[in-house]
C-alpha cells in the first residue's frame, strides 16, 4: 500500500512539483528584470556572462589560500554527488524506467562506491565547518540546515541500499529522494540552477564594463 | 607405495584377531609396546586432504589437492581454520566482547557515583583560551561520526542475533542487518581518512614527554584530590591518540582486507582479518566509551573546547596548567564575551578582496 | 525421520565432474558458484584419490552458528538450507564451513557480494515446494518430487551417494566388505587382485548370504 503510494503517485507528484518549481523560481528570477543600463557598454554583457559562469569553478585567490578545506570537501561533495546522481548503475536504470526511456553510461561498481565515499566525506566536512565555525554557524539559517540533512539521508539511505535486495530499504530511498525533489525549489538547494545566473548577471554587468571579472 | 605382501597379511591377521577376539587386550597391548604402524596408503591420502595437521617440513611432502573448479582454495577439501574461527567468534568474542563493553557502561556509571563530576576547583572564570582550531574540531567530530556510526553497525551485525532479533522477528532484523552491513562497508574507508587526518594534525602535541610518567604515577588527577600539570594533552589523552592510531590502525588495515575479498586471499587470511577486526575493535570501543564520559557528563568544561574551540581558563589551569600558564604567558588569554572574533577564517577580508 | 546424507567413495570417483555439470544445470546455478566441486589429491601421482564434496548437511553446521541473521534452519530431512530473503550477504559462513560449501554469486571490490548460494540437496528453500519462485532462488526442488539429487543420480560409478544414512551407509558398508580388505589397506583391492578370489569375493555384496 504504502510501497505502491511512493512508487507511483507520489514520485510523480514529487517530480511535478520539482520541475514546476524550479521553473516557477527561475521565471520569477528572470521576470523580475534588470535596471537598464543607460552607460555606453565598453564590451559585451553576454561574452562577460558566459565567462563568469565557467571562470567562477576555479575559486578566486584568497579563497584557494584561506580556505582550502571547504574548497577541497566542496569539490568532492559535488563531483561525487554529481557522479552518484547521474552516472550510477542503479540510478540509470531508474532514469530510463521512469524519465528517458533510454539509459546511458553508467560507473563501475566500485567507482559508484568510491564516489559516494568521496561525496560523503565533503558533505560531513561541509557540515561540521557550517556547524563548527562561528561565522557560518552565524549565517546559516534552518533551511540551510533542512537542505543538508535532507540531502545526507538522501545519500544515506541510499547507501544502506546498497545491497539492492531490500525492498524496504530502496523505499525509503526514493522516498527520501521525493521529500528532497518537493524541498528542493523553495530552498538554498535552488542553487543548482541559480548559480549560472547570480554568476551571469555579474559577469554580464563587469563585462559591460570593460572588467575581466 | 609398495608394500610386502606377507608382512601386511601377518599385520592384518594380527590387527584383526585383537582387534575383534580381544579388544580389552588390545588397548593392553596398545599402552605398554610400540603402536602397530600399518604402512597405509589411506592414511596418506587424508594426511593430503590436510596437511595442516602435521608438522611444516611434513606437510610440504603432500602436495594440496587440486580441482577442475576455478576459485580461491577450490582445491582445499577441508577448511581447518573454520572451525577455529567459529570457536573465537561465538565462544570468545560474543560473550568476552558482550561482557567487557556492558562492563565498561557499568564502571562509568558506578564511577559517575562514586567519584562525581570533576568539577573546576575555582569554578568557572570569565576568561577563556582558545584549544582547538575549526579543522582540528571538523576533523575530531568527522572521526567521531565515522566511529559512532562504525561501532553502531558493527555491534548490530555482531550482537544483533542475540540481542534484536529475537524481538524484532527475522524479516525486519534482516533488513537491518543489511542495512548496517552495507554501511558499515561504505563508511570503512572514510575511518582510514579520519585516521590519516588526526594523525597528521595532532601528532606532534602527542608525543611523550617529561611529567608524562608522573601524571601516570598519580592517576591523572581524577581520583586524587589534586590534578596533575600537563601540557597540551596529558598523559591518558595521548595514551588514547596513540591507541586510536594503532589500535584503530589495525582495525582499518584489517578492514580493508575483509573489504576487498578479490586479492585471492583465502579463508585463512580472511579469518584472521576477522579476528583483528573485532579484538581491536571492542578494544577500540571500550576506551571510547571512557573518553565520551569524560569528554561530557564527567568532567565539567571539557566539552566545549571541543564544540566551541574555547576551554575555560580556570579548566586549562586544572588540567592542563603548563599549558594555560604559557597561554598567559603569551598573552592568549581572552574574555568571555565576544563570542565571534580574532578567528584564523577572516570573513570581511576574504569578501573585500573576492570583489577587487 | 530421514536423515538426508552425501556419501562420496574414493575407491570409485574417477573425475570425471559429472556431478558438477549436473548440479550446475539442474539449479540454473549462476556463473562463479560451483555448489559442487570435485578435489582430487595427489594428482597424477600413486595414490591419486578424488571426492566429490559439496554441502554436508552437517548436523551441528558451523554456517548456521555463525550467521549474524540466523537464516540457515534445518528441515525434518536433516538438510541445511538457508533463507536468502533473511540473507544479508556477510560471507561468515563461508568462513567457517569447514567445505567450501556456501559461496557468493559476485566477490568483487568492496565486498559487493550478492546473496549466499549453496548447495539444497535438491530441496529448494523455504518457498512453497515447486513454485517459480522457490525455481528462481534455489534451482530445483527433486526431493519434494520423490527424488533424490540429480549429481547423485548422475554419477557413473556410483561413487557419489546421496539419500537416507542408513542407506547409504549400509551401500558402503556392503562395498567395504566386497573390496575384501576393509578401510586398513585400501591398496589391496587394487594391487593384490588375488586376495579376491582366495578370499572367495564375487565382486558383489553379498549380505543376504
Amino acid at each position: 500500500m504504502i510501497a505502491q503510494l511512493i512508487d507511483g503517485p507520489l514520485w510523480y507528484f514529487s517530480l511535478t512539483v520539482f520541475v514546476l518549481g524550479v521553473l516557477w523560481r527561475i521565471v520569477m528570477i528572470l521576470r523580475a528584470g534588470v535596471k537598464k543600463d543607460l552607460a555606453v557598454p565598453r564590451d559585451g554583457g553576454g561574452a562577460g556572462a558566459l565567462r563568469a559562469i565557467f571562470s567562477r569553478f576555479v575559486p578566486e585567490r584568497t579563497v584557494r589560500r584561506h580556505g582550502k578545506v571547504q574548497l577541497i570537501a566542496g569539490y568532492m561533495f559535488h563531483l561525487g554527488l554529481f557522479a552518484l546522481l547521474f552516472l550510477a548503475r542503479p540510478h540509470v536504470d531508474f532514469f530510463a524506467e521512469h524519465i528517458t526511456g533510454f539509459g546511458w553510461w553508467s560507473l563501475p561498481y566500485w567507482a559508484f562506491i568510491v564516489a559516494a565515499e568521496v561525496a560523503f566525506a565533503g558533505l560531513i566536512m561541509l557540515w561540521l565547518y557550517r556547524l563548527l565555525n562561528p561565522v557560518t554557524r552565524l549565517l546559516s539559517s534552518a533551511d540551510d540546515y533542512m537542505g543538508t540533512v535532507l540531502v545526507f539521508l538522501v545519500m544515506l539511505s541510499g547507501c544502506l541500499a546498497l545491497a539492492q535486495s531490500v525492498e524496504a530499504l530502496r523505499l525509503i530511498h526514493l522516498f527520501l529522494a521525493e521529500l528532497l525533489l518537493i524541498y528542493f525549489p523553495f530552498s538554498n538547494l535552488m542553487h543548482a540552477f541559480t548559480f549560472a545566473f547570480s554568476r551571469g548577471y555579474t559577469g554580464a554587468t563587469m563585462g559591460r564594463k570593460g572588467i575581466r571579472a | 607405495m609398495l608394500i610386502n605382501h606377507r608382512r601386511v597379511l601377518q599385520l592384518l591377521a594380527a590387527l584383526l584377531l585383537l582387534l575383534i577376539a580381544f579388544p580389552a587386550f588390545a588397548e593392553d597391548v596398545a599402552s605398554s609396546h610400540k603402536p602397530v604402524t600399518v604402512p597405509n596408503p589411506a592414511t596418506d591420502l587424508w594426511r593430503a586432504v590436510n596437511p595442516q595437521q602435521l608438522p611444516p617440513a611434513q606437510a610440504a611432502m603432500f602436495p594440496r589437492g587440486g580441482s577442475q573448479v576455478q576459485g580461491v582454495q577450490s582445491g582445499v577439501l577441508i577448511n581447518q581454520q573454520g572451525q577455529s574461527w567459529r570457536h573465537f567468534r561465538m565462544k570468545q568474542l560474543l560473550p568476552t566482547g558482550g561482557y567487557l563493553l556492558a562492563g565498561a557502561m557499568l564502571a562509568v556509571l558506578l564511577f559517575y557515583f562514586i567519584r562525581g563530576k570533576v568539577l573546576i576547583r575555582d569554578g568557572e572564570s570569565d576568561k577563556k583560551i582558545e584549544r582547538y582550531s575549526v579543522y582540528e574540531r571538523m576533523i575530531h567530530w568527522f572521526m567521531a561520526f565515522i566511529f559512532l556510526f562504525l561501532g553502531f553497525s558493527g555491534l548490530i551485525l555482531l550482537f544483533g542475533r542475540s540481542l534484536l532479533l529475537p524481538w524484532m522477528g527475522p524479516e525486519l532484523f534482516s533488513i537491518l542487518a543489511s542495512a548496517a552491513k552495507e554501511g558499515h562497508n561504505l563508511f570503512g574507508p572514510l575511518f582510514l581518512l579520519a585516521l590519516v587526518l588526526m594523525f597528521l594534525k595532532f601528532v606532534i602535541r602527542n608525543i611523550y614527554q617529561k611529567g608524562d610518567l608522573t601524571w601516570l604515577l598519580k592517576g591523572g588527577g581524577i581520583i586524587g584530590e589534586h590534578d596533575v600539570p600537563s601540557n597540551f594533552f596529558n598523559m591518558g589523552e595521548k595514551t588514547l591518540f596513540w591507541l586510536l592510531i594503532i589500535v584503530g590502525g589495525l582495525i582499518a588495515i584489517s578492514g580493508v582486507v575483509l573489504l576487498f575479498p578479490v586479492f585471492e586471499q583465502g579463508r585463512g587470511i580472511m579469518e584472521l582479518s576477522h579476528v583483528v577486526h573485532a579484538i581491536a575493535a571492542v578494544i577500540m570501543l571500550t576506551v571510547i566509551i571512557g573518553h565520551i564520559y569524560i569528554g561530557t557528563i564527567g568532567m565539567q568544561g571539557a566539552t566545549e573546547g571541543m564544540t566551541s574551540g574555547y576551554c575555560d581558563l580556570n579548566w586549562a589551569k586544572d588540567h592542563h596548567s603548563w599549558w594555560a600558564q604559557r597561554c598567559i604567558d603569551e598573552g592568549k588569554v581572552l574574555p568571555k564575551q565576544q563570542s565571534v572574533d580574532g578567528h584564523t577564517d577572516n570573513p570581511d577580508s576574504a569578501s573585500r578582496e573576492g570583489v577587487q | 525421520m530421514a536423515r538426508m546424507k552425501f556419501y562420496c567413495d574414493a575407491e570409485r570417483c574417477i573425475e570425471c565432474n559429472g556431478c558438477v555439470t549436473a548440479c550446475k544445470n539442474e539449479n540454473d546455478v549462476p556463473w562463479g558458484v560451483n555448489r559442487r566441486r570435485v578435489v582430487t589429491i595427489k594428482d597424477g601421482e600413486a595414490g591419486e584419490r578424488s571426492l566429490s564434496v559439496a554441502c554436508m548437511h552437517c548436523s551441528d553446521a558451523p554456517c548456521a552458528a555463525v550467521c549474524p541473521v540466523n537464516c540457515f534452519y534445518t528441515t525434518d530431512d536433516g538438510l541445511v538450507l538457508h533463507d536468502k530473503d533473511i540473507c544479508i550477504g556477510c560471507g561468515y559462513c563461508f568462513y567457517a564451513c569447514p567445505f567450501g560449501a556456501p559461496q557468493f554469486p559476485e566477490d568483487g571490490a568492496f565486498a559487493s557480494r550478492g546473496k549466499m548460494d549453496k548447495c539444497t540437496f535438491c530441496a529448494g528453500g523455504p518457498e512453497e515446494d515447486n513454485s517459480a519462485e522457490e525455481r528462481r532462488k534455489y534451482g530445483s526442488n527433486r526431493l519434494a518430487e520423490g527424488k533424490l539429487p540429480l549429481c547423485a543420480e548422475m554419477c557413473a560409478t556410483k561413487a557419489l551417494l546421496a539419500g537416507d544414512a542408513s542407506v547409504i551407509s549400509d551401500i558402503y558398508r556392503k562395498r567395504v566388505v566386497n573390496r575384501g580388505a576393509s578401510v586398513l589397506d585400501w591398496g589391496v583391492s587394487y594391487q593384490k587382485a588375488s586376495l579376491r578370489s582366495s578370499k572367495g569375493m564375487k565382486g558383489k555384496a553379498t549380505m543376504e548370504e
